[in-house]
């Protein structure tokens, strides 16, 4: 048996390389900072023959994700990657491809929205396409970007839905870190070759996704809206099964740090809840009993994990990375406190929004952040 | 958990001196990472890039605001360097022919430029510091010599790494203490 190789890499490097162990077929790719380096390692796998893969330069992203639902609903499996206004730019054929039940799998390099112009990290990229029927990862290390891909072709293929793993944009997609890549034909055990059970094919001409009338499209719709909570399930045996055969652990619908005996819990996404560990430890020194809720999933929202995982009285302090305009604070806060009603009334929520546009998060600055929320 | 910060302008080379950093804890059995600002990317506009080493996971994703060790790639860049942040007692190493110790601070000197142009390593632009200073760095951190060099050629196989060899090893056997 072949052992796991360790390297050094960056996030973007680390995602090109888990789209080439899953032996993707086709890669639309249109560049846009901060994911342009996973497109331009892509299209010189495909270039130097090391990836078998069809790579097919586009004009936009509009065109990028419409050449992805062209190329899945072929039966291929398809990947591709953006970022920010990218993100937005497809936004009408991301509906296409979860209605049109296509399992592409796309990387989100999260990013700040325009205008004004910012290259840095946010989050209101992925959370502003919270509507799209797409299933929504969020990850927070270079090596959760690299087995949560393979996680999502898994989950995509087995429900027929679209999956976005999103991570930051530089603080992520530029770090260089150690990266175990575990034997290819671990990964081809775990992530077989997608056989979809339907097919585009010129030989048995059929058209697809015409028009419907009402009594058609609602259990269409029906169809996804219960299929999307019913991959929560699929999410946790891929990530059961990647540790059973890698060895390999981040959490599956959430990860948790220090959280059975927490009083105060942190509550975030991405690489500020990576460093969050580094906060909380900061709390538990100074003699505050704090610990960590990351939702590592957002869509579907892991209710029951949360509602489950929350310690009895806990304080939550949910630090959202975007704005969700209309109320005070921002769009985790408020799916938190809806999950809440109702069911945990012995829960606080408080919220701040933080680190807009790449402003650093440092650990001392986040434990402080919390203290003065809990005083508030 | 170690905690560097490189100070520098644009085209010195700094991101390259953190991605060698973080690979010479690798090398040597730690867990490394190097996190490059990128601002708004221009050649001499200020820079700086977070280097961590670790035996244990690294979780943070954030610059480097109080660091144990500061690199200053020029020295017209120390008080800048200084006053971003450092650990009350953290070590500034500083790229001149002749560095004016930082009060305070232990603080090491190397002449990298002067050794990068000695070896030819240079260009139009100027000459490759982070190469000399890379071993400068390993030397203050500590790191053996033969992790140094082994980190060189496996990011440069070849003629390239032999002549960064040359360099790297000057700079880590030259590189001065002058405040302890």
């Amino acid at each position: 048996m072949k052992s796991a190789q360790v390297i050094m890499d960056t996030g973007a490097h680390a995602a090109a390389l888990a789209v080439k162990s899953a032996r993707v077929d086709v890669i639309p790719g249109y560049p846009i900072t901060p994911q342009t380096s996973i497109m331009e390692a892509l299209s010189a796998m495909v270039e130097n023959g090391e990836l078998h893969a069809r790579f097919i330069p586009v004009e936009g992203e509009h065109s990028s994700m419409a050449a992805a639902v062209a190329a899945s609903a072929a039966g291929a499996r398809v990947f591709t990657a953006t970022s920010a206004n990218g993100l937005l730019y497809m936004h009408e054929v991301l509906h296409m491809a979860s209605g049109g039940r296509l399992p592409v799998v796309m990387c989100n390099v999260n990013r700040g929205i325009f205008a004004p112009w910012t290259l840095w990290a946010d989050h209101q990229d992925s959370f502003s396409q919270r509507d799209t029927g797409w299933i929504q990862y969020h990850c927070s290390s270079n090596q959760e970007v690299f087995n949560t891909i393979l996680q999502a072709f898994r989950v995509a293929e087995q429900i027929n839905i679209p999956v976005m793993v999103n991570f930051d944009g530089f603080a992520i997609s530029h770090c260089l870190m150690p990266l175990t890549l575990p034997p290819q034909e671990d990964i081809d055990r775990f992530l077989p070759p997608h056989e979809p059970e339907w097919r585009l094919d010129p030989a048995q001409p059929s058209s697809f996704s015409n028009v419907t009338n009402a009594p058609e499209y609602a259990p269409f719709r029906q169809m996804l809206s219960d299929d999307i909570i019913a991959a929560i399930p699929l999410v946790k045996q891929a990530a059961q099964e990647y540790k059973d055969i890698t060895g390999m652990w981040d959490g599956d619908t959430i990860d948790t740090y220090r959280l059975e005996d927490a009083e105060v819990v942190a509550f975030a996404v991405n690489s500020m809840a990576a460093e969050l560990r580094l906060s909380i430890d900061i709390l538990r020194e100074q003699g505050i009993k704090a610990g960590l809720l990351r939702p590592r999933l957002y869509l579907p929202f892991p209710t029951e994990d949360i509602i489950s995982a929350l310690p009895q009285n806990a304080q939550v302090m949910v630090l959202d990375r975007n704005y969700n305009f209309g109320h005070p604070g921002g769009i985790l806060a408020s799916e938190l406190k809806s999950v809440l009603f109702g069911r945990r009334n012995d829960i606080t929520v408080k919220n701040r929004v933080i680190g807009i546009g790449g402003i650093d998060l440092t650990r001392r600055f986040m434990a402080a952040e919390i203290r003065a929320m809990m005083d508030e | 958990m170690l905690e560097l910060r490189i100070n520098g302008f644009g085209g010195q080379g700094s991101v390259t001196l953190a991605h060698l950093l973080a690979q010479a804890a690798l090398e040597k059995g730690e867990q490394g990472q190097a996190l490059p600002f990128f601002g708004v990317e221009r050649r001499g506009a200020p820079v700086r890039a977070a280097v961590r080493m670790s035996p244990t996971t690294i979780h943070a994703h954030s610059q480097c605001e109080l660091p144990d060790y500061v690199v200053v790639m020029s020295e017209k860049l120390t008080k800048e360097a200084v006053n971003e942040g450092i650990t009350k007692f953290g070590t500034v190493i500083i790229n001149a022919p002749q560095a004016v110790a930082v009060e305070n601070h232990p603080t090491w000197q190397v002449d990298a430029d002067a050794i990068a142009r000695e070896a030819g390593l240079f260009s139009a632009d100027g000459p490759f510091i982070n190469i000399p200073l890379f071993g400068a760095v390993c030397r203050v951190l500590n790191i053996p010599q033969n992790i140094m060099e082994q980190t060189i050629l496996n990011k440069w196989p070849g003629n390239n790494g032999e002549r960064n060899l040359g360099a790297a090893g000057k700079a880590y056997n030259t590189v001065t203490q002058i405040r302890g």
